[in-house]
């Protein structure tokens, strides 16, 4: 599904590269956790998966399509839940949905039967009018991962999307995840919350300075490294220095 | 053609949402037009327009003082002020209530004043009998060096304003020391010869003066010489720039909020949401336009002044204005693109507008300005945009006269639009 080969991305006045040689593969139809500590290179990474992040040197290669000649059409297979909440304060959950709805070029019947299921699948039918400044942090973080669904997409990369919510949302959202996963869909996501990684992932991925640091099922790494679970094996592999 | 619909569709609902923007694009321009057009009303009127409390000290009690205080008075133009505290004004009273600022300026009549004139008057005439070889002679003595008329002005003044009051009253005494000299020609003559018939010698003299005529063949001109009919459009293009604020607030509240990324993250053209934008805001200014149109037309006779009449060419005057609200929509574009907080780009902006319409010729004419300014007037939008839009309500131009003005202001518009492109790019790209 996802073939990294070298990736190397130096941002400008930067003191060290993001992501340093990095090379891994994620197989079709799994929910993988990209985990690394603050400024370990796991958004830019993303960045450079989805196509947000043009310049870097290396060979990538999402669901078949190498990313540098094949942006436009990867767009279209993937759906990407950003960190921050990307809607408009301003308007409706409902008219954000239908704005990106209609970026995609969806409309009339199809577009409003397919925003009016992922409200109700997300609990927000109720409040689809609201403006979304008036939602709850929880609202919110579910709001942005129904705009990133609107276009069906194979792969879903999210970063760090429980971040901040309640655990009813965070178990709202995870719960969506993995049936989203049954479906078929393969998902990509970052998260602080290494007990939620484990529990959830089929396979994880630490990085830490832009470098791959170990990647396997959280099973088999944790035997492996004799740690009881992975946050142990996580500040086992990237100590325990507070990072900025 | 969807995309780009939505993205118009998306900013209509945030532009109705956003009252301080609505009152910032509609509410304060209208009052900054209104309160700039009155301001302005002043210098733009005739000095015969206005009424001058001035005051007056007659020293001399003679014919030619009597004349200028009568010929100043059914001017209508000057109250005279003759007593302060039922006494009369004398002359230490004058500088005390001139330097206060009770009064802004005040006319001196020397004493022996109407002596000098009419011995002037009498050497003339006499000197003129004696070339026509008249034998009459009329009474007189030499000359007396230094008499004077005396005007004296609050220091506070501008200069423009005594020059004014300077010229009006030289005119006055100029009537009155003509008035005289005619008076003693027409004596002598008749006391040379009997009958002088029906020949009106003060008419032939006064035969030919100074007259304003129109350059335009519908003679609108010398009607649109108010302040409402150069205020107006000058304000509302000035009014139209504060979209720039507007339009920068929102790309960079959409970069900092993450929605620009989920643009970015959508497949299509950005080109398309960019020209949603951009379209809204062009509409948007061009209503704005109108509406500062409408109050000129409107609101203005309310308080006061002159209807705004508009030109010839309602089409032309569209054109002109859409290409004006091109220019200010990417210029706010390109501000957004370049700073990356509202922190930075929104006194940018506010600035910008402000040095782009001192520049521009809305404050003042650009023909008024230093060189150097004139030349930096070049760069500014509203210049172009004035001219366009004077040619057509105050020239009554036809269309080859804003085809230079529109040309430009499209420039602008693609060199601010690639401009912002290649920053997009280069943060995109970094």
């Amino acid at each position: 599904m996802v073939h990294v080969q070298h990736l190397f991305k130096h941002y400008r006045n930067a003191e060290h590269p993001s992501v340093d040689d990095l090379s891994f593969t994620f197989d079709e139809g799994k929910i993988v956790g990209l985990l690394g500590p603050n400024g370990a290179g796991k958004t830019t990474t993303i960045s450079i998966l989805c196509g947000l992040i043009r310049e870097y040197s290396g060979d990538v290669n999402v669901l078949g399509l190498n990313l540098k000649s094949n942006t436009e059409e990867l767009k279209y297979k993937i759906g990407v839940v950003p960190q921050q909440i990307a809607l408009y304060p301003e308007l409706s959950c409902q008219e954000n949905l239908m704005y990106y709805g209609k970026l995609y070029k969806l409309s009339g019947k199809v577009l409003a039967e397919k925003i009016d299921s992922l409200l109700r699948q997300f609990g927000l039918h109720e409040h689809a009018n609201k403006q979304i400044r008036n939602f709850s942090g929880g609202m919110k973080r579910r709001a942005n991962i129904i705009a990133s669904l609107l276009n069906d997409p194979t792969l879903l990369i999210l970063d760090e999307p429980t971040a901040g919510v309640d655990v009813q949302s965070r178990s709202m959202i995870l719960s969506f995840l993995r049936s989203y996963n049954e479906q078929g869909h393969s998902i990509i996501y970052t998260s602080h919350l290494l007990d939620e990684a484990e529990a959830l992932c089929h396979e994880v991925l630490i990085i830490d300075k832009g470098k791959k640091i170990i990647q396997g099922t959280p099973k088999a790494i944790i035997e492996g490294n004799d740690t009881p679970n992975l946050e142990a094996l996580f500040l086992k592999l990237t100590g325990n220095k507070v990072r900025d | 053609m969807q995309r780009i619909i939505a993205t118009y569709i998306k900013e209509w609902h945030l532009m109705r949402r956003d009252l301080g923007g609505l009152a910032l694009l509609f509410l304060m321009p209208v009052i900054l037009i209104i309160i700039m057009a009155l301001v302005q009303d002043g210098p733009f009127k005739d000095y015969k327009d206005h009424t001058f409390e001035a005051i007056f000290v007659n020293q001399d009690g003679g014919k030619v003082a009597a004349s200028i205080r009568q010929g100043l008075l059914e001017s209508k133009q000057f109250q005279l002020i003759e007593t302060y505290d039922q006494k009369a004004i004398d002359f230490a009273t004058t500088q005390k209530l001139i330097q206060k600022g009770t009064y802004q300026f005040a006319i001196l009549i020397p004493d022996g004043i109407s002596a000098e004139v009419v011995n002037s008057a009498n050497l003339i005439a006499n000197e003129m009998g004696r070339q026509m070889g008249l034998p009459a002679s009329l009474p007189h003595r030499e000359s007396r060096e230094g008499m004077s008329v005396q005007l004296m002005f609050d220091p506070v003044c501008k200069p423009a304003f005594r020059l004014a009051i300077t010229n009006v009253v030289e005119k006055f005494i100029t009537k009155i020391q003509s008035d005289i000299v005619l008076e003693r020609i027409a004596k002598l003559s008749q006391s040379a010869v009997a009958d002088t018939g029906t020949f009106d010698i003060e008419k032939q003299l006064r035969s030919v003066g100074v007259k304003e005529i129109s350059s335009q063949e519908k003679k609108m001109m010398v009607s649109k010489m108010n302040s409402v009919q150069h205020t107006v459009p000058a304000w509302a293009i000035f009014g139209m720039f504060f979209m720039i604020i507007i339009i920068s607030d929102s790309i960079i509240g959409e970069r900092l909020g993450g929605s620009w990324t989920r643009l970015k993250l959508i497949p299509g053209s950005f080109s398309d949401i960019l020209i949603g934008k951009m379209l809204f805001y062009v509409l948007l200014g061009i209503i704005q336009f109108y509406l500062m149109l409408l109050v000129g037309i409107y609101v203005m006779p309310w308080v006061g002044l002159p209807s705004l009449q508009l030109g010839h060419s309602p089409l032309l005057l569209l054109i002109m204005v859409t290409c004006l609200s091109f220019c200010a929509t990417t210029f706010g574009i390109l501000i957004g693109s370049i700073f990356k907080t509202t922190n930075q780009a929104l006194p940018v902006a506010a600035i910008s507008v402000v040095i782009l319409s001192a520049v521009g010729g809305v404050w003042v004419p650009v023909e008024v300005l230093p060189d150097s300014l004139r030349a930096v007037s070049l760069i500014s939008p509203m210049r172009w945009g004035l001219q366009g839009i004077n040619n057509l309500l105050l020239r009554e131009c036809s269309w080859h006269d804003i085809v230079k003005p529109c040309v430009i202001l499209l420039s602008g518009t693609m060199l601010t639009m690639f401009l912002s492109w290649m920053i997009e790019k280069k943060r995109m790209d970094q």
